[in-house]
């Protein structure tokens, strides 16, 4: 099915639905396919604008209703909860400007958001992805992601450490993201995945993945320098890239379960860089 | 402390690397990292073993004196149990 053929009108089944068509988008990020389904019109185009890159075909793992409901009770601005909601696996993730539950075992849920706004859709698909990434597994890393030469490298660092110059300082990389990269695990192999979630870069990742090569904790330095990291210290510094705000013990045990087989997975290293290109004949040599 | 046990609080995910544990709390999802002694103790923190008995363990282990391992493993175990890491029960726990 061709990109295209992602984009369809439903009928509308209830009579709530039946005030408009519903449109139902298919993204995927990461191999992870969900349809979302939405009644407001203004909602489906911010989607259907904001993740082009990420629009798809085939069956949908995931089933997620988005709407608008301006009598969503305000949490605190910026802060994100997610707790369980009666069952183990039901979880109600609730920010100043949306609140949402999600199911991880029937792999659906439902959205409201204040109101029809890109930076709510974004922060929602952000915090779900963490939460559905688990089953792959996979985690969601605050890094920049490039692949070079047929291999992805993983920058991981928070905000201010470089993510997005060291991107701008590499044209002929591909990009996968400047901000939130995806790393997935299997057989001891790791990926890193494009991502639509950007940082000031403002662009989208392609949405292509590769093999995870090497992973870098960012530092600025005076000089480019690479030092290997031992995996203990490489997995306190992963984890504190690691965005996810699940407080399950069940869960935060997955997180840590992926971020340790990552970091016996692939070399870790420490690199202290200047903003210039030079740090890649040192990243293409390690 | 020597007529107490010592028990991993059940909400805490760790791991071991190099003989120190790396461990990370859910509620807070603080991260907590411990030294080759702590780590020792919090392996031993299965909730039936007597603190008594673990201390005698790391004076063994790591030839400390006894006096200076029981009075070392005590503030220990007090800031785990602040840090919300290590629960102390008066009687040992069943094991699972």
């Amino acid at each position: 099915m061709g990109r295209d053929d992602a984009v369809g009108t439903v009928k509308p089944t209830s009579p709530a639905a039946a005030r408009g068509a519903q449109t139902e988008l298919s993204l995927a990020i990461a191999g992870v396919r969900a349809a979302i389904v939405m009644r407001d019109a203004t909602l489906a185009d911010i989607v259907r604008q904001r993740y082009k890159g990420f629009l798809s075909g085939g069956k949908p793992r995931w089933r997620i209703a988005l709407d608008v409901d301006t009598v969503v009770p305000p949490a605190v601005p910026g802060d994100v909860v997610v707790r369980r909601d009666g069952h183990p696996a039901r979880l109600a993730v609730e920010r100043g400007d949306f609140s949402a539950i999600l199911d991880l075992d029937r792999r659906c849920g439902r959205v409201a958001l204040n109101a029809p706004n890109e930076f709510s859709i974004d922060s929602f698909l952000r915090i779900a992805c963490t939460l559905a990434l688990l089953d792959v597994p996979g985690l969601v890393v605050h890094a920049a992601s490039l692949i070079r030469g047929d291999k992805a490298y993983l920058f991981c660092g928070r905000s201010g450490a470089g993510k997005t110059t060291l991107t701008r300082l590499s044209p002929d990389a591909t990009l996968l993201s400047d901000e939130l990269s995806i790393v997935t695990m299997s057989n001891g192999h790791a990926r890193c995945h494009g991502t639509p979630f950007w940082g000031e870069l403002a662009r989208a990742g392609e949405d292509r993945c590769a093999p995870l090569h090497a992973v870098f904790f960012l530092h600025h330095g005076g000089r480019h320098t690479v030092e290997a990291v031992r995996p203990g210290d490489a997995l306190k510094q992963l984890l504190s890239t690691v965005l996810f705000f699940a407080r399950e013990p069940e869960l935060t045990a997955r997180v840590l379960g992926i971020a340790s087989n990552l970091v016996e997975s692939v070399p870790c290293f420490d690199l202290h860089f200047r903003p210039d290109a030079g740090f890649w004949e040192l990243v293409d040599h390690v | 402390m020597s007529d107490r046990y010592v028990v991993r609080n059940p909400e805490t995910a760790w791991r071991v690397y190099d003989g120190q544990a790396v461990i990370l709390l859910a509620g807070d999802s603080t991260l907590n990292t411990l030294n080759a002694v702590g780590t020792y103790i919090w392996r031993e923190a299965d909730g039936t073993t007597p603190v008594s008995a673990i201390v005698a363990r790391v004076c063994e282990e790591f030839e400390v004196e006894p006096a200076q391992a029981e009075r070392d493993s005590a503030d220990f175990i007090d800031k785990l149990c602040q840090r919300g890491l290590l629960m102390v029960t008066e009687s040992p726990q069943e094991r699972r």
